[in-house]
């Protein structure tokens, strides 16, 4: 196997050298035929580089993928709740504890300067990832949830009046629902919720016949954690702005999975988390255009958000530090900046290309499974979904599918309302099993997860 | 309340296949199946030995982790949970309110809770997951009937051994099963402080 790396084109690398490949038969054949072969020219290793899958190709760079979970090879389908970090987030995350471990903005010392510049590389980093005109609209966070939080607890509570309205789907994650519910109590604020289509899809014609005067923001997810379907956030920013409302997008289903370009969606707002983007759990970030961002008042007081502090009152300092008070998670933002990069150097478009034709077959191969329910759109020529199911089968609780597919297949999904509780009361259902990939997923991984959950079922059957 | 130990998986104590070797250890109480299983230990005497230590939770208690204890293979656990699943005491649809829904992540569960006349504390559970009905039917065959003072003292740690994957991390939103002990040890305490004078009676 190692050979095979080592005959690959320079271009393309490896971040782990020890290069398996699980349960693909053809690809194994392939790759004997090539090692035994001492005449193997360049161009067949080209072509066999091209004929592996993406997931193929990057399971080597995740470690924790290559392990055992209850005696079975881990199959790993969570990701819309959380993703696998590659070795060269691992190593940043080393590099920077033994190397540069120090205050950001604070010390003299070459180490807080190093620090320093890393953090603030890494804001550039984002920065360019969602193509911010200029690195201040990125306002590092705890995660997406804080990010929410920061925008209802500042713009919101200064911005929002009695009978003032903001639009939500009935599909939005816990964390876009419950930050707006808590404001709308504080300033009389209304909310408004937009249904579903009936090929469960948030609908959004309805959504732009709701708009009005009134409307002062719109919160919309861009992928549903749920459904699966992507929505039109270039045609809903158009239409929210054209009656003067803002527009927050809640992007952490879709930054990680596909290009997502905040100045051609034309958003005001849009949060998103680093632990869905193969970075580390404890930032996120906030994406504010400069202008709004502004004249926002501080969040949270204390350290680096301030300009000059005296007993009795204190200036604040621009954003966005304005929006970063204390120690932020310096080591997690360089460790999400060699994410960022990690994902660049695959590309965006080749990551989404890739996902979409897993989505498509993820979706089939469930249908193919009796008495199985998926929620969302059926995918289509003009239907695209994100690489994720949620379902139910007949008569048998979704925790207890996860708990015998983790138990008895080593098949890692969510079970639950995955914080989208109204969505599911909207379906009449209290929990439901999803399924969610990354582009380290291979069809080999759904095919397990297929026969894993037929086992699954009959075990019930019994 | 008589209580029996199954010396091996009959096919009068097993409502489920259960492949491993390891015998379920109790029967719970107050269920049709029950009686059942009570008149198979009549009519096949050897399959059964009564365990007398049974009268006290604590020893209901060990009884239970030695026998989880014994199932060394997660899947094995998950079986006897469904077994015992199966054996949980009908649940009254009048009580299936909202009072009595135990919240949590994953899954529904109800918990009726009430105190009788002799100052023991009655539950009655009921899931929409079969596993969550095992670990509830293990709850109740270890504290219906108990004084409060035996409820408020059992501890989740103490039944890690029982814990299955999902449902075992003591202090997850995912964990039910912790909080169901958590909502009858909770609900126990306020009927004992609202019904301080007749207790003391009692006692």
């Amino acid at each position: 196997m190692e050979g095979v790396v080592s005959k690959l084109p320079s271009s393309f690398k490896f971040i782990n050298p020890n290069f398996t490949i699980r349960r693909t038969n053809s690809i194994k054949l392939k790759l004997r035929r090539l090692t035994s072969s001492s005449s193997s020219s360049s161009s067949s290793t080209t072509a066999l580089v091209e004929s592996l899958s993406l997931g193929h190709i990057t399971r080597p760079d995740f470690p924790i993928l290559h392990q055992e979970v209850n005696g079975s090879p881990l199959v790993y389908l969570d990701n819309a709740a959380t993703s696998q970090k590659p070795n060269v987030v691992l190593d940043k995350l080393r590099d920077y504890y033994t190397s540069y471990n120090s205050n950001v903005h604070r010390g003299i010392h070459s180490l807080s300067a190093r620090a320093t510049d890393e953090y603030e590389m890494a804001r550039k980093k984002v920065a360019n990832f969602v193509n911010a005109s200029e690195s201040s609209e990125i306002v590092f966070t705890k995660n997406a949830t804080e990010a929410i939080n920061l925008v209802a607890n500042t713009w919101g509570l200064s911005n929002l009046k009695p009978g003032d309205e903001v639009i939500l789907t009935v599909a939005e994650h816990h964390s876009a629902l419950v930050p707006w519910q808590i404001v709308a109590k504080k300033t009389g604020a209304v909310l408004k919720h937009v249904s579903l289509t009936k090929e469960e899809v948030p609908d959004v014609k309805k959504l732009k016949e709701m708009l009005s005067e009134k409307t002062k923001l719109v919160v919309t997810h861009h992928v549903s954690n749920t459904l699966g379907s992507v929505l039109p956030i270039k045609d809903i920013t158009s239409w929210s702005h054209a009656v003067g409302a803002k527009v927050l997008v809640d992007a952490c289903q879709s930054v990680p999975h596909m290009v997502v370009d905040v100045q051609s969606l034309d958003a005001d707002f849009l949060v998103a988390s680093s632990h869905k983007m193969c970075g580390p759990t404890g930032v996120g970030f906030l994406y504010g255009k400069r202008e709004i961002l502004i004249d926002m008042p501080p969040f949270l007081g204390g350290g680096e958000m301030i300009s000059d502090v005296f007993l009795d009152h204190s200036t604040y300092a621009e954003p966005p530090s304005r929006f970063e008070a204390g120690t932020p998670a310096i080591g997690e933002a360089i460790g999400l900046g060699a994410a960022i990069d990690y994902l660049s150097g695959i590309g965006m478009q080749k990551i989404h290309d890739y996902e979409t034709e897993l989505a498509t077959y993820l979706y089939k191969s469930l249908r193919s499974v009796p008495n199985v329910r998926i929620y969302g759109p059926v995918p289509s020529q003009n239907v695209r979904r994100a690489a994720l199911c949620s379902f139910n089968v007949k008569n048998i609780h979704a925790t207890d599918i996860a708990s015998i597919l983790d138990q008895e297949y080593g098949v890692a999904i969510r079970s639950g309302h995955h914080c989208a509780q109204p969505l599911h009361e909207y379906f009449g259902i209290h929990a439901s099993a999803r399924a969610s990939l990354h582009f380290y997923n291979t069809k080999e991984d759904v095919d397990a997860f297929i026969e894993a959950l037929k086992g699954t079922i009959n075990f019930f059957s019994l | 309340m008589a209580l029996f130990f199954f010396s091996s998986p009959s096919s009068c104590s097993s409502f489920l296949p259960i492949s491993t070797n390891t015998p379920p250890l109790f029967i719970p109480k107050n269920n049709r199946f029950f009686f059942k299983s009570l008149k198979c230990s009549i009519s096949n005497s050897t399959k059964y030995n009564p365990i007398p230590c049974f009268s006290s939770s604590s020893c209901k208690l060990e009884h239970i982790v030695t026998e989880f204890k014994s199932l060394s293979e997660p899947i094995d656990r998950v079986k006897r949970l469904l077994h015992y699943a199966t054996l949980l005491p009908g649940f009254n649809e009048l009580d299936r309110v909202s009072s009595n829904k135990v919240t949590g992540c994953t899954v529904q569960v109800w918990l009726d809770v009430s105190m009788d006349e002799f100052g023991r504390m009655r539950f009655l559970a009921d899931s929409d997951s079969e596993i969550m009905k095992g670990f509830c039917s293990c709850l109740i065959w270890l504290l219906d009937g108990e004084f409060p003072e035996e409820v408020l003292k059992l501890n989740i740690e103490d039944l890690d051994v029982l814990n299955i994957g999902l449902y075992g991390r003591a202090n997850s939103r995912v964990n039910t099963w912790n909080n169901v002990l958590i909502s009858m040890k909770k609900r126990t305490q306020l009927l004992v402080e609202n019904d301080l004078p007749s207790l003391y009676m009692l006692h």
